[in-house]
């Protein structure tokens, strides 16, 4: 009887981790701030903030596939995206440094800027001190 | 300011590296052709050993006799100069923008580095200017011009500085940073600046004839 109930009780324990885990990693993931990415070792200017969600209502943005992109042999896959994936997974590979992973970031978030007139494009706009400091 | 900031990382760009480029060959090529023409003495007793050894004596702080004399002024040109060419080089933010463009990318100074060496531009900038108004003999030989080239070079450091520390009105800094930093450019060869284009054919020209004619050190 007692065993029963140990055993209930760890049953609801780990239904109750199970589930803080999940509500939590479903919180992050609505609500991204900043741009984080694992290749970058480290930071050498301040973290860039960036509200996904209300970005794209502001640019009217509503297909991922716009930022979460897919090449394949230099050509985008139409209907296809990368959500979930990090940036790096694709743009650092094993003999380039971070400046490549850099580089994707800059290309994407800047040429859209310019295209658009709208959104920072200078260093300091986005890299903005006021943000967390660099690491 | 996007239009501004296309422009200032664009078109001004090429014809700030073209103009550059084009007037420092255009000058040089002039120089070495008027020179032919009405100085052949020139060309007749250049002698690159002694040309080699002017400029290296010149080039290694206090190797001359007038760097010795003047260490202040030694110093501050040295590190002037060191600064003021490095530092745009390798700056990181620069080495990220042409790796942006063109997917060129080579090794950039840390941060703070950029960030000291940045001052000391400013610094030797200050220094200039205050010798040009305090030495009576360098009052003497100045002009408007003068001035104006000082306030030139500065103008690219001093807006620099004041986008990277993002103080009030950094945004409206780093459109002028890179305007004036263009203009810059521009005016080297057009200007006295071109001076760093010009030094080791004038090095070169006593050099040889200290060596060559006169049999004595010209450092």
């Amino acid at each position: 009887m007692q065993s029963r109930h140990k055993t209930a009780a760890r049953l609801a324990r780990l239904a109750l981790i199970a589930l803080l885990f999940t509500v939590a990693t479903v919180f992050a993931q609505g609500d991204i701030t900043t741009v984080e990415d694992s290749g970058f070792e480290k930071r050498t200017r301040p973290v860039v903030a960036f509200e996904h969600d209300a970005h794209n209502q502001k640019a009217e943005i509503y297909d991922c596939a716009v930022c979460h992109h897919v090449y394949e042999n230099g050509e985008k896959r139409e209907g296809q995206m990368s959500v979930g994936m990090e940036c790096s997974e694709c743009h650092l590979s094993e003999n380039s440094g971070p400046m490549e992973l850099t580089r994707a970031y800059h290309r994407m978030c800047k040429t859209c800027h310019l295209e658009k007139n709208a959104g920072p494009v200078q260093c300091a706009q986005c890299h903005s001190r006021q943000n967390a400091p660099a690491k | 300011m996007h239009e501004l900031y296309k422009l200032a990382s664009g078109i001004f760009v090429w014809i700030a590296i073209l103009g550059f480029a084009a007037g420092m060959i255009g000058r040089l090529a002039h120089l070495a052709l008027t020179a032919r023409k009405k100085d052949p003495v020139v060309y007749q007793y250049f002698s690159l050993y002694y040309a080699l050894r002017s400029m290296l004596h010149w080039i290694i702080p206090f190797a001359s006799t007038g760097m010795r004399a003047h260490p202040v002024i030694t110093i501050a040109a040295f590190v002037f100069h060191i600064c003021l060419i490095v530092t745009p080089l390798f700056a990181a933010a620069h080495v990220i923008l042409v790796m942006e463009s063109w997917n060129v990318a080579w090794w950039h100074l840390p941060d703070p580095a950029a960030d000291v060496m940045t001052v000391l531009v400013i610094l030797g900038c200050l220094f200039f200017l205050i010798r040009r108004i305090a030495q009576e003999h360098v009052r003497y030989l100045s002009t408007a011009g003068d001035f104006v080239l000082i306030a030139l070079v500065a103008a690219p450091f001093v807006t620099g500085f004041w986008t990277y520390h993002q103080w009030y009105g950094y945004e409206t800094a780093g459109i002028l940073h890179m305007l004036s930093g263009e203009l810059m450019l521009l005016c080297l060869p057009f200007t006295r600046l071109f001076h760093m284009a010009l030094w080791p054919f004038t090095r070169g020209y006593a050099g040889s004839e200290f060596g060559s004619l006169r049999h004595a050190r010209d450092w």
